[in-house]
């Protein structure tokens, strides 16, 4: 019966209404479940290809060569078992192109016989082979690099033997800074180019036949223990994928942050809706309650109702995700740089709908709750119907599932959080807003005549004042949706004005400068008429003890992991680049302790050690602890006596780890410098010099490299964006929706007012004056609320500095306003154009 | 004062079309208090929102005061009621954010009448609901509400005043008072009444009744 009452009926009778929840709740989630579909295509296809991606079954790498000992150790495990082998180092270097003199810092993936074990590199002509020098696609476009033409890497000119047009081992192509060349190992070392200390991965990659799942994960667990060096991985293929999806991760967590607004929105929207709907019902509830249906019978009829459309609306969701995939299929793999599969797994799509149907469902309880306490045997001998109040704690089960879903969304409890708690202050700070405007007009408007400032203003002023929390709601829709839309664009202001060249920034950073090359190259740079500045020793270790205890590897294969937890095990499973220096670079800032220069070494043996201050709430430490470091064999002690802050944007030589002078000063090294901007017109003649006489001496050319990471973030931006504007428009709709209903419950008051003389023009002008406040308003508030919360990522996450982008404030604030009046005033069309006579008994 | 001739309206279309008013010729005089009368669908209520100006009819004249409302566009035809026409309906219609005195000093204010206030005081005054001044029609009970409404149609001082069915929401002891004041106002003011109603009792306190059936005069 209950079926019947609430389904079938309903249905039949309010077919507007549930076309009209259905829409909003396909806007809602059609986002998220878009980007969850794109992000599962992506992940999974890497998870299908993770032995073409890691190019065999177990690979044992570190950012150095395997000492002597540890290669011992792998060989010994290794020989157990029947295998081939083979090594691949990726190094970045300065590579020539002889015909057009071109020159520019590329990866060289040094590679053996044998490569790959699985996958393929497919050539524009020809078959790949580990004999000789291959173009990557990327490269040979942009320097238009024929097959046949020389190349200069290292100290030896080689011939281009094919262009490659696809490798299977190459994740995500959108991605990468610089582009790639394949050259045999040993042609690698002839060139020079792998020194002691030289920057790169050194990999080690196996092919065990006849091994299962479990074998290697035991093989696995016996080199990491052989090898206790937490900066070597021992990496499995489906590890392999799940890095390379991370990078592509961040961004769609991100992305989904921005649709679940467009869900929050339209749940605010189906909120409302639903209100309206069980007011205009409850008549007939208290009925079917007179008749014997109890509350709990007709809440859960609502609340099949709901999941009725729910399912409904996931269904045709689904439908209509299929074709729109497969028209956008080749762009976004051409985007990505990694060919989708062109169908579409729905399966994948349902993961995530638990959650979304529970965000529904605790949307509601606040109504339910309402309808459990409405008098409903009092309801009908009353004048008006009305729903019973619901509590501030009716909504606190869809608080604790939106948090939740926040942080699985981000996969970040800090990131989820901060969504949540913003989400939180647009919704307090938009209720403190209306209720403040309400205060003021009360003082400003009701002690004086309605017309005193214009009867439309008058009119406008008395319902801003009256309205109830159905203002706050549309209020609260537009708020979010601008504050989602300025903390897109002012944080993307803040991070392009960071990656613009300006005179704090270098033109080139050197890398890779061998100890005996120094003197020389300081010589060189001054001949050019340029002083080589922040001249600063680079040295490999490793943390081997903190205050007496053994620094452990952290285990990285827990299901359940969070992108804090992963960013915590990678910083602390990896090697190290300490530095020393007496104080401070221009590009840092004393956090916390003190300077090298005012501390008393009471104990002689100890270095002192400065740690940046993320890195050490990362590694967990804190100042004061003693740290051993294991600097290629040789025993370091430090004390902590300071954390600092590091501007890593200035593209200074810096570092995580400083230690005082005098320890490490004999340790083997590289060195990095820079190149001051004013040198800007030398640049080109400089790099050409250094390639023909420094060959292994890498620079990155900062202008270029900042163009390449502001167009990766410009690609993230705008696919942030984009979510970000589809929010928006959710809003709208959802604003349209409220606009709409609550100027057709005033209704009778257009009418009347029209009936009492004024014209549509003026009702309009009313209609105008109150919305358009109320939008430029909420605008306002969620332009600064963005704001705030971009700088204050900025500030706290990014370490950028303040600033406030006006135009990109003021701009999307003013015509989002003008879009909202247009919406109000298309809402209000009809409406406005009511003929008197509905006030009459009969109409 | 009005003059109704050949007066026709239908709604709809095709075969849902119904014809509401099949040709009513009337004539009322000034001061005059008229109760139009007749069953439900009758078309009573059509009757009084074309003399009201409220929509237009099919064919056929009304002129008020000299003036034919058809001839008016829909600007003319708003300010000619305002200035000339008051109306209480069943269901009160006030403004539900205005208080009682905005809600009777809207009409002078949209007159840019310069004592709009002052005025509206004196009315509120006169229909006994100075100290709910202040309040917003939910704090107000059904007969102050409709003692606002009616406050509210005299306040232009205008010559003709339409109730529909003014006493069709309120219980009959409050519904009595209201009318008796509706009367006295009337009278006072010599308005013009033009009364929608079912009340055989209320309809004999005018001075004419007017009878409709079918969309034609009995």
């Amino acid at each position: 019966m209950i079926f019947n009452l609430f389904l079938i009926k309903e249905f039949k009778k309010y077919p507007f209404f549930f076309i009209l929840i259905s829409l909003t709740l396909l806007l809602g989630i059609f986002g998220i479940a878009g980007i969850g579909v794109v992000s599962e295509q992506v992940t999974s296809k890497l998870r299908q290809n993770a032995k073409e991606l890691l190019t065999s079954d177990l690979v044992v790498s570190a950012r150095r060569e395997l000492l002597a000992e540890e290669d011992l150790s792998l060989s010994q495990i290794m020989a157990r078992h029947p295998h081939r082998k083979y090594q691949v180092i990726d190094i970045y270097s300065m590579v020539k192109h002889v015909r057009t003199d071109q020159i520019r810092l590329v990866e060289i993936r040094c590679i053996e016989e044998g490569f790959p074990f699985y996958g393929h590199l497919s050539l524009k002509s020809g078959i790949f082979k580990t004999n000789g020098l291959y173009l990557s696609q990327d490269l040979s476009d942009l320097w238009g690099g024929q097959v046949g033409d020389e190349f200069k890497v290292g100290e030896k000119i080689f011939s281009n033997l094919g262009i490659v047009t696809k490798d299977t081992s190459q994740g995500l192509r959108g991605f990468s800074l610089a582009p790639r060349i394949y050259l045999p190992l040993s042609l690698v070392k002839d060139a020079g180019l792998l020194k002691e200390g030289s920057t790169g991965s050194y990999a080690r990659h196996f092919r065990v036949p006849n091994f299962s799942q479990q074998d290697f994960l035991k093989l696995q667990q016996e080199i990491l223990k052989a090898l206790p060096d937490a900066a070597i991985r021992v990496t499995l293929p489906q590890e392999s994928s799940e890095q390379t999806a991370r990078v592509l991760g961040l961004l769609t967590d991100f992305m989904s942050l921005a649709a679940l607004i467009g869900l929050i929105l339209s749940l605010v929207g189906i909120f409302y809706l639903y209100q309206s709907h069980l007011i205009s019902r409850l008549k007939d509830f208290c009925l079917f309650h007179l008749y014997g249906l109890s509350k709990k019978d007709i809440v859960l009829g609502v609340i099949g109702q709901f999941s009725i459309i729910f399912f409904s609306v996931v269904v045709g969701m689904s439908l209509l995700l299929i074709p729109i995939y497969e028209m956008v299929q080749s762009q976004l793999s051409s985007l990505i740089g990694m060919e989708l599969a062109t169908t579409l797994n729905l399966f994948e799509l349902l993961k995530s709908m638990p959650f979304l149907y529970l965000l529904g469902v605790t949307i509601l309880i606040p109504l339910l709750m309402g309808l459990l306490r409405t008098p409903m045997g009092a309801q009908l001998k009353a004048a008006k119907i009305s729903l019973g109040t619901f509590r501030f704690y009716d909504f606190s089960p869809f608080f604790t599932i939106l948090l939740s879903y926040s942080v699985y969304l981000s996969h970040s409890f800090k990131i989820g959080s901060l969504f949540f708690v913003s989400i939180l202050l647009v919704l307090g700070v938009s209720t403190l807003v209306i209720k403040v405007t309400q205060i003021v007009f009360r003082k400003i408007f009701l002690r004086r005549p309605l017309n005193v400032y214009g009867l439309e203003i008058g009119l406008a002023s008395r319902h801003l004042i009256h309205s109830g929390h159905k203002l706050t709601l549309s209020f609260l829709s537009l708020a979010l949706g601008t504050t989602l839309i300025s903390l897109v664009l002012q944080l993307d202001s803040l991070i392009q004005k960071e990656f613009t060249l300006d005179e704090k920034k270098p033109s080139l950073f050197l890398f890779d400068i061998q100890e005996e090359q120094l003197p020389d190259l300081l010589d060189f740079s001054r001949s050019f008429g340029v002083r080589l500045e922040g001249v600063t020793p680079l040295i490999r270790g490793r943390l081997d003890r903190v205050n007496g205890m053994k620094f452990t590897r952290v285990p990285e294969n827990s299901t359940v992991r969070t992108r804090e937890d992963e960013v915590e095990s990678r910083t602390k499973n990896r090697g190290i680049n300490l530095t020393y220096r007496a104080g401070l670079s221009p590009s840092e800032k004393l956090l916390e302790g003190e300077d090298f220069s005012s501390s008393k070494n009471e104990n002689e043996s100890l270095t002192f050690v400065s740690l940046e201050e993320r890195f050490a709430k990362r590694m967990g430490l804190k100042l004061g602890d003693k740290i051993t470091f294991d600097i290629q064999g040789v025993e370091i002690e430090g004390i902590v006596k300071n954390l600092r802050e590091v501007k890593w944007t200035s593209f200074y030589p810096n570092f995580f780890v400083n230690l005082s002078p005098g320890a490490i000063d004999e340790a083997p090294k590289t060195f990095l410098a820079v190149l001051p901007k004013d040198f800007h017109h030398k640049k080109h003649a400089y790099q050409r010099e250094i390639v023909r006489r420094f060959p292994n001496v890498s620079l990155i050319d900062v202008e270029e490299l900042m163009l390449k990471l502001s167009s990766i973030f410009e690609k993230a931006r705008q696919a942030i964006e984009l979510i970000s504007w589809l929010s928006l428009i959710i809003g709208l709709v959802i604003l349209y929706g409220l606009s709409h209903d609550q100027v057709y419950r005033r209704y009778f008051d257009i009418a009347l007012l029209k009936s009492l003389g004024l014209t549509a023009g003026q009702i309009r002008k009313q209609l105008i004056v109150e919305f358009g406040f109320l939008f430029i308003l909420a605008a306002s508030v969620g332009f600064l609320i963005g704001w705030l919360i971009a700088i204050t990522i900025g500030i706290q996450i990014f370490k950028l500095s303040w600033s406030v982008d006006l135009y990109r404030m003021v701009v999307p604030a003013v015509s989002l306003s003008i879009m909202c009046l247009v919406t109000i005033l298309v809402a209000s069309w009809r409406a406005v154009a009511v003929r008197p006579r509905e006030l009459l008994s009969d109409s | 004062m009005i003059k109704i001739s050949h007066l026709k309206k239908s709604y709809g279309v095709g075969e849902s079309k119904v014809d509401v008013l099949k040709g009513v010729d009337l004539e009322i005089g000034a001061g005059e208090t008229v109760a139009l009368v007749g069953k439900s669908g009758s078309g009573k209520s059509t009757l009084l929102s074309l003399m009201a100006g409220l929509d237009r009819p099919d064919s056929g004249a009304i002129m008020i005061r000299g003036k034919n409302l058809n001839q008016m566009s829909e600007k003319e035809l708003t300010l000619f009621r305002a200035q000339n026409m008051g109306i209480v309906f069943q269901q009160f219609h006030l403004i539900s954010t205005l208080t009682a005195l905005e809600n009777v000093s809207l009409p002078l204010m949209i007159l840019h009448n310069t004592e709009a206030e002052q005025k509206a005081r004196e009315l509120i005054d006169e229909v006994g609901l100075s100290h709910r001044s202040g309040h917003l029609p939910s704090q107000l009970s059904g007969g102050e509400g409709q003692r606002v409404a009616l406050a509210r149609a005299l306040a232009s001082g205008p010559s003709i005043l339409f109730a529909d069915e003014p006493s069709g929401n309120l219980d009959e002891e409050t519904g009595e008072r209201v009318m008796d004041l509706m009367f006295d106002l009337v009278k006072k003011t010599k308005t013009t009444l033009i009364l929608v109603t079912h009340d055989k009792e209320l309809a004999k306190r005018c001075s004419r009744i007017v009878m409709l059936e079918h969309g034609s005069l009995v």
